[in-house]
């Protein structure tokens, strides 16, 4: 039981991590989606499916999902 | 008897003068009434005298002042070495690693962009070329503004500079 919880919290706790809300991580989102000439305003939240893979969400309520490829930034509408 | 009355008059005067001389101490005043009054009155010798110091010292005054003031801008504000540029736009705190990475993706497509106008294909030409440039600049600047502002400074400074790299082949070629 005591195994369970401990799986779960930890479970919990990457999963934070994950959707961490880092102010400058969010300007530096926002400032890439911005120099593609997409619309945004400004990211309110954002997930981290990786490393320098995150999905975005603006304040007018676009999703995106920036990433890198080949040593690109890509902005992608979700 | 010449004499005698030339003296009075001068004694007369000298007291005008006297009374009328310290109202006016600032130099820039004295100059401006002795110019546009003295001359007419400067037919009797003893106000001449008084009037000449002010005449000439503020005439070599205001040159004195003004080669001070002009050396600075000369000295002001060299333009930077790209190399120091480039270091400091990827050492800077104002931008987030994504967004060098973006803004680097577009620096190269238009360094591509200038190297195939240096291959002599057209289009781009040259003034076609300007506007992303500009363009770039400005995405540059308005991110580095708030939070770096001495290198927004300096880049912007360097402005043409950098232009005159990008559109030289030979100096484009030594950066690449």
């Amino acid at each position: 039981m005591n195994r369970l919880a401990l799986a779960a919290s930890t479970a919990l706790i990457t999963l934070a991590a994950f959707a961490a809300d880092d102010p400058k991580q969010r300007q530096d989102l926002t400032a890439v989606i911005a120099l593609q000439g997409k619309p945004c305003g400004e990211v309110v939240s954002y997930v981290a499916k990786g490393d320098n893979d995150f999905v975005a969400t603006c304040k007018d309520g676009n999703k995106y999902r920036v990433f890198v490829k080949d040593g690109r930034v890509v902005v992608e509408k979700q | 008897m010449i004499r005698i009355s030339l003296l009075i008059a001068t004694s007369l005067l000298a007291a005008a003068c006297g009374s009328v001389a310290p109202p006016p101490p600032p130099t820039q005043a004295k100059a401006a009434e002795s110019a546009s009054e003295v001359p007419a009155k400067a037919a009797p010798p003893a106000p001449a005298k008084p009037a000449a110091p002010p005449k000439s010292s503020p005439a070599p005054k205001a040159p004195a002042k003004q080669q001070p003031a002009t050396p600075p801008p000369v000295a002001a504000a060299p333009p930077l070495d790209l190399r120091t540029l480039e270091q400091r736009l990827k050492d800077s705190d104002a931008i987030g690693v994504m967004t060098k990475l973006s803004l680097k993706n577009q620096v190269d497509d238009l360094v591509a962009q200038f190297r195939t106008y240096h291959q002599g294909q057209r289009p781009p030409t040259l003034p076609e070329l300007r506007r992303p440039f500009e363009l770039l600049l400005m995405k540059v600047l308005s991110l580095l503004q708030d939070k770096d502002a001495a290198l927004a400074h300096d880049i912007n400074a360097s402005r043409d500079a950098i232009w005159g790299v990008l559109a030289d082949r030979d100096k484009l070629a030594k950066f690449l």
